[in-house]
């Protein structure tokens, strides 16, 4: 497998509120040779874009929402607390076990163009709550990075988050895609963060996301330039052998990472709404991430059986504690009697695990 | 929509050797009895006379009527009195005039519903097909459920038998599709040969599925396994038995842990000789922390003596750890 490569952007959509949005304006620029249509906010998409989710088009909108939002984590779980910077929803890769495919209902990678317009009602709210940290991060809906060159996102969001002492702003990302970052000016509560997974994984269940390795170099190169890392097991997948394939990554980890700028990691088992279930298996019908033994879980989502997550948690806990033993882990959307089991404390509840994590911030980003 | 002149036809006798009796276009009819109809036909003769159209090969294409055809061949007529309608009468009307035509006298089968998607494919979008055609054959309109119904042509005679007589479910044939030939004939005779409600059908299926994916064997294989075998061969087992042991089976199969700790939830509960009419649940699949207490009495006094021996039992601390050894 080469080097990671661009996506390539098949089309782009205009909706004719966005045309004079700022975002729209560069994305054209950058793309002055990809056909373009200009679209109503309410034409209906066909049938087969929404199910093939349209990931060669951009689509340009004058999002109306709110651009900051809570994450809205799951119901009787602990969950971190986090915001949600809306950038756009979608996505160019392509993993198998995306919540996104039964999530969103309209097809193409929609980017909010009126974003950078937003920030200052964005900057007076963070500016407004002094005593609060914000967690900030834009890989929720999308992947913060994969589209970064085609959206400059960073050029306007790095400086705009750094100056703010009361926040921090984590990408999330699958790609190597760091080029444009590296030698930013602006790192100061900046977290970059990639998701994990095994080989194995990543080979068949993360189409067009960058290798292991290729992922991990990219952290080293960030934390070399200045940058605070951050790394995200999530989805933990259970299958025959998954203890020594999830070991070789916390083995790349100790040659290339430094773990003391490691602000967190965190760690999620495989997780589902029913629904999604019937998408996946139509688009990705081979996939195994069914495998495991799934029960349904507080939330009504498909959970692994208790045991299994205990296990696949401890054990991974307990190697990563061994290479470094403040590493900032915490278990995403996991009941009280998980985290004790698998890592012999809990925070209890999403409030504490909020404050757990604005301490992490405060000890490896001081303002 | 038909214009309401379109029903000038002309009735003619016509030799049944020059109507195509092939399921043509327009057919909507799967797995019918014909013995009935052949019966009011003996007595009483075709009352409403088939519709025909005149087709390129100077023979007839059937219209409506396909049933009272093979009625009356097998009653070993020559000829028929049958409505010839105009050569200008569009094909897409002719499928419109039969599906009006069964709409006022019958229920369709599910296959024979795929076969009547199928036939609208030709002539109107997917999307009218979902708004207009799929509430009147009383399919949820959806998309998914259109791929579900078109897709039951692709499946063998023998399922789609077993489909159009409700012993198979249609959510099951839908997963079916995707699977090899000689596997999905298999779990059609395992579904069909046993009393299975829909239910544990789509249960079953995704685990034999999901089964032969971790596996990585055949469902055949699975079906096949010596367990199965010997409850399928069983004589002292009724049907609804035979189908509980297999579930049983593959659940055991699929979900070994959870089974386990099911397992040993019982025996640790059955080891505590807790009163008469006392219960103790656990959480759905061990998931929550909430243990729950269930007693069953008629009268107060009853209850606390049932309360009272229950606090006599001192393994009760033990509980949650019944099933912790897994």
């Amino acid at each position: 497998m080469g080097p990671m490569k661009r996506f390539k952007v098949r089309r782009i959509l205009i909706e004719r509120e966005a045309e004079n949005d700022s975002l729209s304006k560069k994305i054209i620029e950058k793309l002055p040779n990809i056909p373009r249509e200009r679209v109503g906010s309410n034409e209906l998409a066909l049938w087969e874009d929404i199910e093939e989710m349209d990931k060669d088009s951009l689509r340009l909108i004058h999002y109306k929402g709110e651009f900051l939002k809570p994450c809205p984590g799951t119901r009787r779980y602990i969950c971190c607390g986090y915001q949600i910077l809306n950038v756009g929803i979608n996505c160019p890769m392509d993993c198998s076990y995306c919540f996104l495919q039964s999530y969103v209902n309209q097809p193409s990678l929609r980017l909010f163009t009126n974003l950078e317009d937003k920030l200052n009602v964005i900057g007076e709210f963070i500016d407004n709550h002094p005593e609060r940290i914000f967690r900030i991060g834009t890989g929720e809906f999308t992947d913060s990075l994969a589209l970064n060159y085609i959206t400059g996102w960073t050029h306007f969001l790095l400086p705009f988050f750094s100056s703010r002492k009361n926040c921090i702003l984590e990408l999330k990302t699958k790609t190597s895609f760091t080029k444009d970052i590296i030698n930013s000016r602006y790192k100061k509560r900046i977290v970059i963060a990639w998701s994990l997974n095994t080989s194995r994984i990543i080979a068949n269940e993360e189409e067009k996301t960058a290798s292991l390795k290729e992922r991990i170099i990219s952290a080293r190169e960030c934390q070399k330039a200045g940058f605070v890392v951050a790394f995200h097991f999530d989805p933990l997948l259970y299958y025959s052998g998954w203890e020594n394939e999830y070991e070789e990554i916390i083995q790349l980890l100790e040659r290339y990472i430094d773990p003391t700028s490691i602000i967190w990691i965190s760690i999620g088992s495989f997780r589902y709404m029913p629904d999604l279930k019937w998408h996946i298996l139509k688009r990705f019908p081979d996939t195994h991430i069914f495998d495991g033994e799934f029960i349904t879980g507080l939330d009504g989502k498909q959970r692994y059986f208790k045991p299994i997550r205990v296990e696949m948690y401890a054990k991974l806990s307990e190697r990563l504690k061994k290479w470094y033993d403040n590493l900032g882990i915490y278990f995403c959307m996991e009941s009280d009697d998980v985290w004790e089991q698998s890592l012999g404390w809990s925070p209890k509840n999403s409030s504490n695990l909020s404050k757990y994590l604005d301490n992490r911030v405060r000890m490896v980003m001081p303002a | 929509m038909m214009k309401k002149n379109l029903l000038k036809s002309s009735l003619v006798n016509i030799v049944i050797s020059d109507i195509d009796l092939t399921p043509g276009p327009f057919c909507m009819s799967f797995h019918f009895n014909l013995e009935p109809l052949k019966g009011s036909i003996e007595k009483y003769g075709v009352i409403n006379p088939p519709y025909l159209l005149r087709n390129p090969d100077n023979n007839f294409l059937v219209v409506a009527g396909y049933a009272r055809l093979m009625a009356v061949i097998e009653l070993g007529w020559h000829d028929i009195a049958c409505h010839v309608l105009p050569d200008s009468f569009s094909l897409f009307n002719a499928l419109l005039f039969n599906l009006n035509d069964n709409l006022i006298h019958r229920q369709f089968n599910s296959i024979e519903k795929g076969m009547i998607l199928q036939r609208l494919t030709h002539f109107i979008s997917t999307e009218e097909i979902v708004t207009n055609f799929m509430p009147i054959l009383g399919i949820p309109s959806n998309k998914q459920q259109l791929e579900l119904f078109l897709g039951l042509d692709e499946l063998e005679e023998r399922i789609k038998i077993s489909i159009a007589i409700e012993q198979l479910s249609i959510r099951v044939a839908g997963l079916l599709r995707h699977i090899d030939k000689n596997d999905r004939l298999k779990i059609n005779n395992l579904f069909t040969s046993l009393k299975w409600s829909f239910n544990q059908q789509w249960e079953t299926i995704q685990w034999i599925k999901e089964i032969a994916s971790r596996e990585g064997c055949s469902i055949n294989k699975i079906i096949n396994s010596k367990d199965i075998n010997e409850v399928l061969h069983n004589t002292t087992m009724n049907k609804p038995q035979k189908v509980k042991a297999i579930v049983r089976i593959l659940k055991f199969r699929r979900f070994p842990s959870l089974s386990k700790a099911e397992k040993l939830f019982i025996k640790g509960v059955s080891n505590l000789s807790l009163p008469l009419g006392v219960k103790i649940i656990p959480p759905p699949f061990f998931e929550g922390t909430d243990y729950k207490l269930e007693v069953t009495f008629r009268k107060g006094e009853d209850l606390k003596e049932k309360l009272a021996n229950l606090c006599n039992v001192p393994e009760l601390k033990h509980i949650p750890d019944f099933w912790k050894g897994i």
